[in-house]
């Protein structure tokens, strides 16, 4: 597992998001790339009742990278908790439905086409919630480095080259705190988790 | 220096013993015999005129070797054998002989460590180096120690010290084969290496990544490693220095250190991260300067 970098893509007016993923996959195999399979990154959410006092959140996200764990993250005011665990995980989040109450109207999900260029991963994912088409986001991973601050550099330098100019790279927010940390999967889980929630938050429908 | 044996004198003398007793020989053999068909008529005379001849001829030859082991130094202690001395213990008669092959055996690999130094010292003036030549290290030919066959507390000793003088780089030795010693390399958070010796010289070298099981003969799954161990076989013929292994494994661990900033230094010819072809950072660091480049761009 390497340093993984999540990256927002606009979409520009009057432009589909399949064009756009069309367009950087032309792009990409440009450059050497072959393809390797698709990706799903999904996540449902869970609230709690009232009775258990203040509400909280539980995030479950399964990563077709991870195929055999289901990535839960517990929302508690200020601080995250996150449990990584086995697939019977999502059987128990069913039990608990007297206790948790899933939001089914905001289960989100990117996939795409999954991509190998010498030591880089790279993913192009439309996001989708509740099918309707919410942007794109493109995750780069570089494999062999573990840190993300000596990596951050070269992985900006690619970003920028696959992107455009155009393109600001900043590292993402959740990284900037485990700069000096070897890096793990619940990482990519939390940069995914940030963009959803932000995705949510957007009201304005796309077409795919 | 009395306590060296002059050859000269020991072989005159071991010399002038062996004609003593071949003159002792003739007189036995010639009392044995007897009279024999050509002492003709008067034998007994002739005979005994024959034995005189030959006794003051073992006289001669005594007096030759009482001369000769007179000017022999006397060795002041017991010669010391080492573990050939358990050779005279041995009975059974085939092994008998051991003694002689070891001592051919010895002079001829001392011949050969001497012709060799010779050949290392003029093919060293030669350039046919096509790297630098670090001149300053074939020019102190001072003790010649074998290098291939050193004691293993002694390669502990020049590895942990090299160990000792980095905070970021981790040294552990193994041996899982006999007494040749494999080192395993931890740099920072960056890469794994594993280098294996003989003696002091270093004999193969495996680079690895961080979340990657070491191993000596599987290379790494990533293209940078893959292209950091090529490299790293041509540092280690580079530093190869039979005549001071210890500064060329030195030189070696200072070179690997060099890629502790593997992923974060740009190439100093081109400034990128990135090779624009290869896709790969620089993986390749000068021996001098330790400045990294892309492989495409050293000149």
């Amino acid at each position: 597992m390497g340093v993984t970098v999540l990256q927002q893509y606009p979409v520009p007016e009057h432009k589909t998001g399949t064009y756009v993923i069309e367009l950087l996959t032309k792009r990409i195999l440009a450059l050497g790339a072959t393809q390797q399979g698709q990706f799903l990154v999904d996540c449902e959410s869970y609230l709690s009742l009232p009775q258990m006092g203040s509400t909280k959140t539980v995030h479950i996200l399964h990563n077709s990278e991870q195929p055999a764990s289901v990535f839960s993250i517990l929302e508690s005011g200020t601080k995250n908790i996150h449990v990584i665990a086995d697939g019977l995980f999502d059987l128990l989040m069913m039990k608990l439905s007297q206790h948790y109450t899933s939001k089914k109207q905001t289960k989100i999900e990117s996939k795409g086409p999954r991509f190998e260029l010498g030591d880089f991963c790279v993913k192009f994912g439309s996001v989708t919630m509740n099918q309707n088409f919410k942007g794109i986001l493109i995750e780069v991973e570089y494999r062999p480095c573990v840190m993300a601050n000596a990596v951050w550099g070269l992985l900006r330098e690619f970003l920028q080259g696959l992107l455009g100019p155009s393109i600001t790279v900043q590292p993402p927010q959740h990284l900037l705190s485990r700069m000096n940390e070897i890096y793990a999967p619940i990482d990519t889980i939390y940069q995914y988790l940030e963009h959803f929630s932000a995705y949510r938050k957007v009201t304005g429908l796309r077409s795919a | 220096m009395n306590q060296t044996i002059n050859v000269d004198q020991l072989n005159s003398a071991l010399t002038s013993l062996r004609t003593l007793r071949l003159s002792v020989s003739h007189v036995f053999e010639t009392l044995a015999n007897g009279l024999r068909a050509d002492h003709g008529e008067d034998g007994k005379e002739k005979f005994l005129l024959e034995l005189q001849e030959l006794l003051t001829n073992v006289n001669i030859n005594l007096r030759d070797l009482e001369q000769t082991v007179t000017g022999l130094p006397i060795p002041t202690a017991p010669f010391n054998l080492g573990n050939t001395t358990y050779l005279s213990q041995e009975t059974t008669q085939e092994r008998q002989g051991l003694y002689t092959q070891l001592v051919n055996s010895y002079k001829w690999t001392d011949k050969i460590h001497e012709y060799s130094s010779f050949a290392h010292s003029l093919l060293s003036q030669n350039s046919l180096k096509r790297s630098y030549i670090n001149s300053g290290s074939t020019k102190r030919r001072g003790k010649l120690q074998s290098t291939h066959n050193v004691s293993p507390l002694q390669v502990d000793n020049v590895i942990n010290n090299i160990d000792r003088s980095y905070n970021d780089m981790k040294i552990t030795i193994s041996r899982p084969y006999a007494s040749n010693a494999v080192v395993q390399i931890n740099l920072s958070h960056v890469l794994k290496a594993v280098v294996a010796f003989k003696g002091l010289l270093m004999e193969w070298v495996m680079v690895r990544g961080y979340n990657e099981t070491l191993e000596l003969w599987t290379e790494s799954r990533h293209h940078v490693f893959r292209k950091v161990t090529e490299n790293a076989h041509a540092a280690m013929l580079h530093f190869y220095s039979p005549t001071l292994p210890e500064l060329a494994v030195r030189s070696f661990m200072t070179w690997l250190h060099s890629y502790v900033n593997l992923f974060s230094e740009p190439c100093k010819k081109c400034g990128c991260h990135l090779h624009h072809t290869s896709l790969l950072p620089p993986a390749w660091r000068d021996f001098r300067t330790l400045e990294p480049f892309h492989d495409e761009c050293k000149q």
